[in-house]
């Protein structure tokens, strides 16, 4: 199990990040906004790149994506996200309203009918973000380098099955069951962690 | 909310990566409002992709942190989103409605099957509507060829599969026939979206798909 030497580390980059985010909602802090920036920057120009997405609009995109952290980090909630999550999300919006020009559609919270956790749930068994992020984190780095292929290519590309097999020159099943045996990975862990508290 | 029927990983995945229509984002979007279960799934998808982007190798880019300050400052105020008109569905179908659902302008289509369409929103993309079905109506046995995702608003039905009451989201895979019968006094009202039809490949789909495309 060579993730368990890294996880210690994996933990205190996240929970750095994570405080990091926080104290720009608190505190309008530019040192932390500075660390989040060198961070995530290059990081989501990455992500945005690609379908039809060049450089240019890119860096422009990324621009609009980080004001956005800056303006929105006093909304931004360590015990319900960690930093690298709530980043994403605000990027992938972006570029998919960018894309087809309406954003993503998702639940709202203000919304009267959404249930709600119970808030029976033990302590024990709710969710701990910083423990499952850094789970998650450490899963991600031990995948064989196929899984994690095809999980970029999927999640973070956005490319269809389909397009996948035809860059990769394998059969659709085949990336599929990829995608499948690396989700499969990442939840064990989770749960492991779940069947040892 | 007791819910039974759920969305599969395959759909939670692709809407995690931003590869949905619009139409079938807004069915998800109103399940996940019903769902704390699958909530918790897309939500543990989200975490897989921000390790993903912490991963990523990082592209040069052009402009500083304190630079983005200042012209975060020169910006003015979000706009906070306006509360939807309807307030008896989740938003994200609220948004898109005129009226509450029992005062909808509903077409009727067949004895006990009426229609609201929605796709005039979403023109480009596939099939995108509510159905209004009274008690006791039986839909025609038939299969689906694209991706097709049905929410259960109002009411119940049944069908092979099992039994799809409020909250309830019927993901069907491509090769599942099934004929559903609306199982109480109470009009079963439901909302459908299909994913747009794959070029080349939708003519003989269209054909076949019955005339409700429930
Ligand atoms: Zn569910």
């Amino acid at each position: 199990m060579s993730h368990v030497i890294a996880e210690p580390d994996q933990k205190a980059q996240i929970q750095l990040l994570n405080k990091q985010l926080t104290d720009i909602g608190q505190k309008q802090c530019s040192d932390a906004f500075t660390a989040i920036y060198n961070h995530f920057a290059g990081r989501v120009k990455s992500f945005l790149i690609g379908k039809g997405i060049n450089d240019d609009t890119a860096e422009e995109l990324m621009q609009e994506v980080m004001i956005a952290v800056w303006r929105r980090a006093c909304t931004y909630d360590q015990s319900k996200a960690a930093a690298s999550t709530w980043v994403f999300t605000i990027a992938r919006n972006r570029r998919i309203d960018h894309l087809r020009g309406t954003p993503r559609v998702e639940i709202e919270l203000e919304d009267s009918l959404l249930q709600l956790e119970s808030d029976d749930i033990p302590a024990e068994q709710q969710v701990d973000i910083l423990q499952d992020a850094t789970r998650v984190h450490s899963a991600m780095a031990t995948l064989p380098e196929d899984q994690h292929k095809v999980l970029h290519l999927s999640f973070f590309k956005g490319q269809s099955h389909g397009d996948i097999a035809t860059r990769l020159g394998l059969p659709i099943g085949t990336v599929k069951s990829r995608i499948r045996l690396a989700m499969r990975s990442i939840r064990n862990t989770l749960h492991e962690q779940e069947e040892q508290v | 909310m007791n819910i039974s029927h759920h969305l599969s990983d395959d759909t939670l995945q692709e809407y995690t990566a931003g590869a949905l229509d619009p139409s079938l984002e807004v069915v998800i979007a109103c399940h996940l409002t019903y769902c704390t279960s699958c909530r918790n799934r897309a939500d543990m998808l989200d975490v897989t992709v921000g390790a993903l982007l912490d991963t990523e190798q990082p592209t040069a880019v052009r402009t500083t942190a304190l630079e983005l300050i200042q012209k975060a400052q020169s910006l003015g105020e979000e706009q906070a989103q306006a509360e939807p008109p309807v307030s008896d569905v989740p938003r994200p179908l609220g948004r898109l409605l005129p009226a509450p659902l029992e005062s909808l302008a509903w077409k009727r289509l067949a004895p006990g099957i009426k229609q609201y369409n929605l796709s005039n929103r979403h023109r480009k993309y596939g099939a995108f509507k509510l159905l209004h079905l009274a008690p006791g109506v039986v839909l025609s046995q038939h299969t689906h060829k694209d991706k097709e995702l049905t929410l259960v608003l109002r009411g119940s039905y049944q069908d092979e599969i099992g039994r799809f009451k409020a909250g309830d989201v019927a993901d069907l895979g491509d090769d599942v026939v099934h004929q559903p019968v609306v199982d109480t006094q109470e009009p079963c009202i439901a909302l459908i979206a299909t994913q747009s039809p794959v070029q080349f490949s939708g003519v003989m789909g269209k054909l076949m798909q019955p005339f409700v495309g429930f």
